[in-house]
Formats: structure tokens, C-alpha cells, sequence
């Protein structure tokens, strides 16, 4: 059986007729494009399917096409074909499939193909537009395998982070764990301590020497600074490991500044000193109350503390531009000039400045400090030794976001 | 009189409290943990408990939850003591069922406050049906 093949180089004899150039049209198409009959025989195909599957043209003319499909497909193969003529439609063939083309010495190469029906004397013809995706396939491939060794390091990467994560949250865990339990255990004797040391001061199980009195007053002073000290340890240690929280709210700041007051005038009373409220901000503040006054407490209770008999101590707030401007001043010892950035490190005690004023903790100002800059404000010192110091804070004056 | 049941698993605690309560004139129980103090408080029906948090056998919450069901001790004045003072330990204390609350090391002024307020809050506010 023989076939005549319009699509044969030399088959136009005027070259320069439409036909002919729709001819080099087909040839110059780097596809393989091949049309076949009703019964699958190939009845029309250009150069680029000779070269892509090995085939002379003589020998594909005429070929059942299923001859250039790989074994494994050839079975299905008559069953597709005959589906696509029941709707004969331009559109891609197995979509979704890995298509594979056969060459003649019966090597295989991944191939994508368009079918078109093709209408000749009411029998159908379908043309198939195959491509050789060789290259895409390898650049796949290849990008596919860059991809996946990127995705693997990039999660052995997280896995890594993760773990490292887990293992500074247990870290920190265990470090609140461990605080809470010392500080459980450490409160334990104290209580009984600083319990029976009152009760002896009390005197009620018989009276004590005027010495005796004294010892236990030591006693009773002492624990109590003990606690104060394991207080602020728990507390500094919150703060550092970024377990407190702030608990913003809107309150009256110069009723917050009162109170404050209230808590430090009896021990202001007792050493004469004259307590002065100069504040000027009597509009609502918006930060965490508890935090402001233990601020508030702090300074004007060292003001008070390293305070001479007699000597003034006054706290003064105004508003200025967007920030809220305190400051605490007293007439007290004052701070060298070499020590005032130090005094807001952690147990950093003014050397020997302190004139017999009992010890503190050494946490009081960086507790401060920490609260402060908590609130996004900051906190400084000026001081003459001898004359007093004068610790002034800003903080943002916030609108509390409408919830 | 009065009976106060002091449970506290240390020896010395329970010491400091029996002597501050009793020179108040209250009679004054103890227990050593949590077991015994839920078996004293069933049998021998105080009228305020101070109980630890944290003592061997049952936890201060676990008795606290043992008494509360009991129909007896639905209103008894319960004073929850722990020397772990962390915060929000008040409010949980006392949403548990905690009459009320007090931190270790105790000043002694508070104690008898606390001791002295919830007695006569007892007393002021319901008859229980039993007396």
C-alpha cells in the first residue's frame, strides 16, 4: 500500500505557490507533526519527525502510529484514539500523564502533544503536534532536585532552630521553676525566723534586757531585709527573663502620686523631713498602675532614705510634647559624679558615700530602671554630693487603643 | 472557745502559730499534713482552719476540696498559708474556695487580723443550721 504524501519536499512543483509555503511553513515547525487516519496509519508528517524518532520519512509513511509509542502505552493506546473521535476536539492528549514518544532503535523521550481533528471527505484525521521535552525535563529535573535538597536543608535548618527554641524555653522554664521553689524554700525558715523574733520582741513570754531587745531587733531587721532581697531577686529575674508583663490601664495619675506619698510620710515624719507634692499632671495616665507606683516608691524612698535629719524631698511631674516629665529631688548626700551611671546596675552600692544609712538591696534603681524602659520611657540622674540628687524620668504619654 | 486547727508540715511553724493563737484565747489543734489535717477537721469540727498549700500526703487545695463538699464545712473559714507569694497566688486561692490568704513569713499583726476578721464574720454572718 502506497501513500501519497503531500507534504513531500519536493512534492509542490512551483515553490512559490501558497501550498508551497505552507509546506515550508510545516517543515521549518521544530514539532513533530504528524497526521493520521481513522485507522492510525500516519498520513502526513514533517522533517522534525523524521529526526525526532529516527524514522526515514518513507518508513513512517504508512506506519500505525503506535509504533512511536512506548510499549507500556501501546495497549491503551487504540482505546484513546478512539475516545477522541468520539469528541473530536482541538486539545492536549493525557493530560495529567507523563507522555512518552518512541524512537525506532526503541529509546524513549518525554514528549507533549496537542491533537487536532483534521476533517478529509467525512473521515476523521486527528494531527498530532508532538514535542520533544527532553530539556524541560532535565531543567526540571534538575530544579526539582535543587529544590528539594534546598527544602531538606532548610528543614533539617528549622529542625535544628526548633530544638534550640524548645531548649531555651525549658532553660527559662527551668529557671522560673527553680526561683519559685527557692524563693518557696528560702520564705520557709524566714517566716519562723522573723515570726519568733517578733513574737520575743513583743515580749509577752517575759521581758528581755534592753541588750536582748536590741539583739532581736537585729534579728527581726536583718530577715526582713533578707526577704526584701529574695522579693527583688524574684522580681529582677521576671523582668530579665521577660516573664513581667505590663498591665496597662487608664488611672489618675495625681491620685497614684498621693498615694505614693501617703506610703513614704510616715517615714519621712520620723526623720523630719519635709515632703513636697509639686505635680502639675492631673490628667489620666496610661500605663500599669502597680508598675508607676512601685517607680514612684522607689525614688522618693531612697530620696528619703539618703536624706539627712531635717532636709527636703519633693517629687515634681509636668507634661511636656508627648511625654510625661517626673522627677524626684531631695536634699540628701548625693552621688559622685563617677558613680551615677553605675547606680542602675544590679547590686551596685554608692561606695562609701552612704554615710551610715543601712544598706538596701542593690536592686531598687535597676528594678526602676527596667520598669521604666518597660514603659518605653527612660530615667537619669543629677546629683552634687553634699547638696542632693534629682533622678528624672520621661514616659510616652500613651492613648490607650480604642478596643 | 474558739478551735483553730493550724496544719503546716514544719514542726517550728505550727509552734509559732499555736503560741501567737493561743495568747489570743483560741484553742488550737495541729496537724502535721495534709491527711491529717482533713481527718481533724471531719472529727473534730474547728471553727477556722489555717491550712499550708504544700504539705506531704494531700496539698492544702486537695483538702480545701475534701471540706468544701461536705454540707459542714461548706462556710468554715479557711486561711490558706504558703511561703510561695507569687503573684496571682491570692486571687487563685481564694476562687478555689480559700476564706483567706497569707503569705509566708507572716507578720504576726496580720495573722491575728486575718484569724480574729474571718471568726467574726462566722459568727456575725450565718447561724449554721447545725448549732
Amino acid at each position: 500500500m502506497t501513500y501519497q504524501d503531500p507534504s513531500a519536499p519536493g512534492a509542490a512543483r512551483h515553490e512559490s505557490s501558497l501550498e508551497s509555503r505552507y509546506r515550508k511553513l510545516l517543515h521549518a515547525v521544530p514539532d513533530a507533526i504528524l497526521e493520521v487516519d481513522q485507522d492510525g496509519r500516519i498520513t502526513i508528517l514533517n522533517e522534525a519527525a523524521e529526526r525526532m524518532f529516527g524514522y526515514t520519512r518513507a518508513e513512517l509513511l504508512g506506519l500505525n502510529v503506535d509504533s512511536v509509542v512506548p510499549a507500556s502505552m501501546r495497549s491503551g493506546h487504540a482505546e484513546h484514539r478512539a475516545s477522541y473521535a468520539a469528541h473530536p476536539k482541538t486539545r492536549p492528549m493525557g493530560t495529567g500523564l507523563e507522555l512518552q514518544g518512541q524512537r525506532k532503535d526503541g529509546s524513549l523521550f518525554p514528549v507533549e502533544i496537542s491533537l487536532s481533528p483534521n476533517w478529509i471527505e467525512g473521515s476523521l484525521h486527528v494531527i498530532a503536534s508532538v514535542r520533544d521535552i527532553t530539556e524541560r525535563k532535565s531543567v526540571e529535573n534538575r530544579l526539582r532536585t535543587l529544590r528539594e535538597q534546598y527544602t531538606a536543608e532548610l528543614t533539617v535548618k528549622n529542625e535544628q532552630l526548633e530544638a534550640r527554641n524548645q531548649e531555651v524555653e525549658r532553660a527559662n522554664r527551668l529557671k522560673t521553676e527553680f526561683l519559685a521553689s527557692m524563693s518557696h524554700e528560702l520564705r520557709t525558715p524566714l517566716h519562723t525566723i522573723i515570726g519568733f523574733s517578733e513574737l520575743l520582741s513583743e515580749q509577752l513570754e517575759g521581758p528581755l534586757t534592753e541588750k536582748q531587745q536590741r539583739f532581736v531587733g537585729h534579728i527581726l531587721q536583718d530577715a526582713r531585709h533578707l526577704l526584701e532581697l529574695i522579693n527583688e531577686v524574684l522580681n529582677i529575674s521576671k523582668i530579665e527573663s521577660g516573664r513581667l508583663e505590663l498591665k496597662p490601664e487608664s488611672f489618675d495619675f495625681s491620685q497614684c502620686v498621693e498615694e505614693v506619698m501617703a506610703g513614704i510620710r510616715h517615714q519621712a515624719a520620723s526623720k523630719n523631713i519635709q515632703l513636697e507634692n509639686q505635680n502639675t499632671f492631673h490628667d489620666s495616665l496610661y500605663a500599669d498602675r502597680v508598675r508607676i507606683k512601685e517607680i514612684l516608691y522607689n525614688l522618693l524612698n531612697n530620696a528619703v532614705k539618703f536624706t539627712p535629719e531635717g532636709g527636703r524631698v519633693w517629687i515634681g511631674a509636668e507634661r511636656q510634647g508627648e511625654g510625661l516629665h517626673i522627677s524626684v529631688c531631695d536634699t540628701g548626700i548625693g552621688i559622685p559624679e563617677k558613680e551615677q551611671r553605675s547606680i542602675f546596675e544590679k547590686f551596685y552600692q554608692v561606695g562609701d558615700t552612704t554615710g551610715g544609712v543601712r544598706e538596701g538591696t542593690g536592686l531598687g534603681l535597676a528594678i526602676t530602671k527596667h520598669l521604666v524602659e518597660l514603659h518605653g520611657g527612660a530615667i537619669s540622674v543629677a546629683s552634687q554630693p553634699g547638696k542632693g540628687s534629682s533622678f528624672r524620668l520621661v514616659l510616652p504619654l500613651i492613648q490607650e487603643q480604642a478596643a | 472557745m474558739k478551735k483553730i486547727l493550724i496544719a503546716d508540715d514544719k514542726a517550728t511553724s505550727r509552734e509559732l502559730l499555736r503560741t501567737v493563737l493561743e495568747r489570743q484565747g483560741y484553742e488550737v489543734m495541729e496537724a502535721a499534713d495534709g491527711e491529717e489535717a482533713l481527718q481533724k477537721a471531719l472529727t473534730e469540727l474547728p471553727d477556722l482552719i489555717l491550712l499550708d498549700l504544700q504539705m506531704p500526703r494531700r496539698t492544702g487545695y486537695e483538702v480545701l476540696g475534701e471540706l468544701r463538699k461536705d454540707p459542714r464545712h461548706a462556710a468554715l473559714p479557711i486561711i490558706a498559708l504558703t511561703a510561695s507569694a507569687m503573684q496571682g497566688d491570692r486571687e487563685k486561692a481564694l476562687a478555689a474556695g480559700f476564706t483567706g490568704y497569707l503569705a509566708k513569713p507572716v507578720a504576726l499583726v496580720h495573722l491575728r487580723e486575718e484569724v480574729q476578721r474571718l471568726l467574726q464574720t462566722a459568727t456575725d454572718g450565718t447561724d449554721s443550721p447545725a448549732s
